[in-house]
């Protein structure tokens, strides 16, 4: 092994971590609110453009960049299930099983809200937005 | 030499399985935790505002309220908002155990809090006279709003009056942990202001 | 008060004596009121949370008195309205989860191997509230001034105009006071399960049931601000004349219903996630094994957790939204179901690998997983929006949800119940007598709400205090309510049997199932300060290992026996590593005061006298600085 990494490469080390975990979960927040918000609200008031943009682009918008960040979240955790399995495997210092578990709830975790996100996507693309 | 760094590192086991958080107080747990459902209590409130405004209308606010001046809630902002600071070098002299420092912080961040609620305290007797909580549904949004947060304001002011009062004997580490605690709620009290300025004020304009 | 007559060998007699002058108590009327043990604090959870069962169940029975028969009269119209919101709200907001929170408080921190809760005093004081809050609102009752707008209180039947007098004050004010409780609880169990863990005890070591309980602590803090805001806004129309649910005055009804279906399904789970820890709990002793797919179960857990804010919205598809939102909220609530499928597969493979040991507390788990089956079944139903528009407000849904709550909570209650009763009460309970009480509830849990399927699909609906004879309902409800007596005999042999055992059981070995976690590896009951030496664990199944038997041995080091003192040790949030010792707080009147303060606050709020509120305001905020002081000095720096 080479030498320990410092202090900062630690920091980032840990929030990817995390960001493998509860990056599906945030962004499945993110799009459900972003999502129902403008579509309810466009609709009840009426109004055909947020920001410049037709409404149904802006949920466009609220379905594929979640969709991209909870990929990336599923890669990140993929990546901390892989590294973490030699040295748990290995025996020793216990926080390699725990970061490897923690890694493993992100990617079946990530997998569940992919899923739910991409038929929020399906939702947007066959029905009509306002009813 | 200097420990390695970059992606190499950041991607290592070892650096991938930190542990963060770490090393924190139960105390400042509870008060991190406690402030979270507060933040999700206001986020409700203000997506109460959104939700009754779009679903009111296009005019809004509604009858014969006018747009809401902008003039004395920025000043406001820059009373509450700047009031962290002191709180910030307040804490950094807890850390240097410098009590002088502690109690300078914890003073001024207060005295800026009470200016704050006087200047809502002239807002709310103007604007008493053109609408009350009971008007509409707007007038019930903007006190509540408001007042809870104007609470806000005064629960975090005593208890800085409180902190500065356990200080007079000095410091040592559970009045550390009493500091730190209140500066985490004055640091949310002023962040939730924010949203609060945004939504009530600036929001109609948009 | 326990003497251990054998010393654990970590610990001398020496250290045992210094532990039991530090940590126990006299039992006493002072001791009574100021106590902050967790074990103490969570037995008084269980028993008063069973009270208010027994006046919600009462109410039931009342209810199914009346409808036994077409054209009853035993109740009014009002009494009727008034004992199905009481019975509601009792049994979601005063029996379920203060009754979980009880076996929360109980187990959690000898499961974890901890001396006790991380804020034992906010401990006591989340339990006086919860007792003042159930008592203000079932006090309401004899007054004919209870609550009466059905448990979800729906505006603008709710509001001031169609709903006069005190009783919807009584449920936002009675809602508002509990929330305290709650919320007092939920942050404590974080940080308990946290910062309090034993040394070693990493977060994949930690039992399933406090992560079920960690994940609904979780689920409080998002979801409970909304219901408090709902029913401080209805306070505010109702009392002081806000518009927030008029729309005369630019106000919106369904403004209710979002907020409090946002609180509202994450809610099921509150009441079901700490059920199903409990379920997760028990097999293993029964089941000779541990549960199979840990790291699946835990990911069920905290995926249902989450996703459960997302789909409030099917509570209201009879409502109108646009079809888009509508499919966003469809989505979420497919996917919830492959979670909540994981953990049933996981119990029963569970069941198929291991040796089955058929006693009372697996016949409960498996009356739990038909039961919740069923339940799912009927909730699947619901996914048509074409059937739900057709049964909403019908007894269909009520035969549903009764199959849901009483699968799902009851029934891994009653399973926790007799588990754990040896360990609570020191005493085995008797064999038969358990098997007795599940058959009983069994059968009368089925004969109630399997016949309200059927009428509530001849269209029969809820809420209604009597109806005509000849439309096909009249002798379906009569099994109903033979079936409700039924269930009634059951939960009474239930307490007989927690009575007996009390009484006549025989005493219970530290160990009598063989369990996994770490409560049964100290005395039954346990002493005050649950652990001579705290243990260092090795494994998921600290009991299992003899590693962390070892640790308790001798040898043990200083710094787990910690015998000067009130002290147990502080661990690091994700990997368990020992931080430092912290001294914790003994006993105090003040939780006590404060709660009393908070009641005044409430009733005085209530009958609109605000000097009286002002007063008790400043007895909050002096009670509350008093406590927090931070007392004796110095203590060293860190």
């Amino acid at each position: 092994m080479s030498a320990a990494p410092g202090h900062r490469a630690r920091l980032a080390g840990g929030l990817l971590a995390w960001y493998g975990v509860l990056g599906g979960a945030v962004a499945w927040a993110v799009h459900l609110f972003v999502g129902w918000g403008v579509d309810e609200l466009t609709c009840a008031a009426g109004i055909h453009r947020v920001a410049g943009l037709p409404p149904r682009a802006v949920i466009g918008l609220a379905v594929v960049v979640p969709a991209l960040v909870t990929v990336g979240a599923l890669l990140a955790a993929v990546l901390t299930w892989r590294r973490t399995g030699r040295p748990a495997r290995a025996g020793g210092d216990p926080r390699f099983a725990r970061a490897r578990m923690l890694a493993l709830l992100g990617i079946w975790g990530n997998l569940l809200f992919l899923a739910i996100i991409v038929l929020g996507g399906i939702a947007v693309l066959v029905l009509p937005s306002c009813h | 030499m200097t420990p390695p760094g970059g992606i190499t590192a950041t991607t290592s086991p070892e650096a991938l399985s930190t542990e963060l958080p770490v090393g924190r107080s139960t105390g400042w747990w509870g008060m991190v935790l406690f402030v979270t459902t507060e933040a999700t209590l206001f986020a409700c409130l203000l997506g109460s505002y959104f939700y009754l405004r779009f679903q009111y209308g296009p005019q809004w606010p509604p009858g014969d309220i006018p747009d809401p001046a902008l003039l004395r809630p920025l000043v406001m902002t820059a009373v509450l908002v700047p009031s962290s600071l002191p709180m910030l070098w307040a804490e950094r002299g807890l850390r240097r155990g410098q009590l002088w420092r502690v109690r300078a912080g914890l003073t001024a961040s207060m005295l800026l809090g009470l200016t704050f609620l006087a200047l809502q305290a002239t807002e709310y007797a103007e604007l008493l006279t053109e609408f009350t909580l009971t008007t509409n549904a707007y007038g019930s949004l903007f006190y509540v709003i408001t007042g809870f947060h104007g609470l806000h304001v005064l629960i975090g002011a005593t208890m800085i009056a409180w902190a500065l009062t356990t200080t007079r004997g000095g410091l040592d580490a559970r009045r550390d942990d009493r500091v730190r605690n209140v500066a985490i709620y004055w640091h949310f009290v002023d962040i939730v202001w924010l949203g609060i300025l945004f939504t009530i004020y600036l929001s109609p304009r948009l | 008060m326990s003497i251990v007559d054998t010393p654990a060998p970590g610990a001398d007699r020496a250290d045992l004596d210094r532990l039991d002058a530090n940590w126990a108590e006299r039992p006493s009327l002072r001791s009574f009121l100021t106590t902050v043990d967790h074990k103490r604090i969570g037995r008084r959870y269980l028993v008063t949370a069973a009270v208010f069962f027994a006046l919600a169940g009462i109410s039931a029975l009342l209810m199914r008195t009346q409808l036994a028969n077409p054209g009853g009269d035993l109740l009014s119209p009002e009494q009727y309205n008034q004992l199905f919101t009481m019975h509601g709200t009792a049994m979601i907001f005063l029996f379920a989860t203060p009754m979980l929170f009880g076996f929360g408080n109980f187990l959690v921190p000898l499961m974890i191997g901890s001396r006790d809760m991380a804020f034992p005093r906010l401990n006591a004081f989340g339990y006086w509230v919860f007792l003042f809050a159930g008592i203000f609102m079932w006090a309401s009752l004899p007054f004919g001034a209870a609550p009466n707008g059905g448990w979800f209180a729906y505006v603008p039947l709710t509001g001031g105009q169609a709903t006069p007098g005190l009783h919807l004050d009584v449920y936002a004010l009675g809602l508002l006071f509990l929330g305290v409780s709650t919320t007092a609880g939920a942050i404590n169990f974080i940080v308990t399960a946290l910062k309090m863990r034993a040394p070693g005890m990493s977060l994949n070591r930690l039992p399933l049931f406090v992560w079920a309980i960690v994940a609904t602590a979780f689920m409080v803090i998002f979801a409970l601000p909304a219901l408090n805001l709902d029913n401080a806004m209805l306070f505010l129309d109702r009392r002081f004349g806000a518009g927030f649910f008029d729309p005369a005055a630019g106000g919106n009804v369904l403004l209710w219903q979002h907020l409090f279906w946002i609180f509202g399904h994450p809610d099921v789970y509150i009441i079901v996630m700490p059920g199903l820890g409990i379920v997760s709990a028990v097999l293993p002793a029964f089941t000779r094994r541990g549960v199979v797919g840990y790291p699946l179960i835990v990911l069920a857990i905290v995926a249902i957790a989450i996703i459960s804010f997302g789909v409030w919205a099917h509570h209201m598809f009879a409502v109108g939204l646009p079809q888009v939102s509508y499919g966003f909220f469809s989505a979420a609530s497919s996917i919830i179901t492959i979670p909540s499928g994981i953990q049933i597969f996981a119990w029963l493979a569970t069941m198929l690998l291991g040796r089955l040991v058929l006693r009372t507390p697996l016949l409960f788990v498996i009356g739990f997983i038909i039961t919740f089956v069923l339940g799912g079944v009927t909730g699947a139903m619901f996914a048509l929006t074409a059937f739900d528009q057709q049964v909403t407000d019908s007894y269909f849904v009520v035969a549903h949800f009764h199959y849901v709550l009483v699968g799902g909570a009851v029934f891994p209650i009653l399973a926790g119940i007799y588990h754990w009763l040896p360990k609570i009460t020191g005493r085995m309970y008797a064999e038969r007598l358990g098997r007795w009480a599940f058959w009983l509830v069994f059968a009368g849990m089925h004969i109630t709400f399997f016949p309200m399927h059927l009428y509530g699909l001849f269209g029969m609906p809820r809420r209604v205090y009597t109806y005509p004879a000849g439309l096909e309902w009249d002798g379906w409800n009569l099994v109903s309510t033979v079936g409700a007596y039924v269930l009634a005999v059951g939960f009474l042999v239930v307490v007989v049997g927690v009575v007996h055992a009390i009484r006549r059981g025989r005493p219970a070995p530290p160990d009598p199932w063989g369990g996994d976690t770490l409560e049964w590896s100290t005395d039954s009951p346990p002493p005050a300060y649950n652990f001579p030496v705290v243990p260092r664990v090795h494994s998921l199944h600290p009991t299992w290992d003899a590693r962390t038997a070892e640790s308790t041995g001798p040898g043990a080091t200083a710094d787990r026996v910690l015998s000067e003192g009130r002290r147990t040790p502080l661990t690091s949030e994700l990997d368990g590593r020992y931080e430092r010792p912290v001294e914790m707080p003994e006993a105090s009147v003040k939780p006590l005061v404060l709660a009393l303060a908070l009641l005044a606050l409430f009733v005085s709020l209530l009958f609109a006298w605000y000097p009286v509120a002002a007063a008790a305001v400043a007895v909050v905020a002096g009670t509350v600085a008093a406590w927090l002081w931070p007392g004796r000095r110095p203590e060293a720096r860190t």
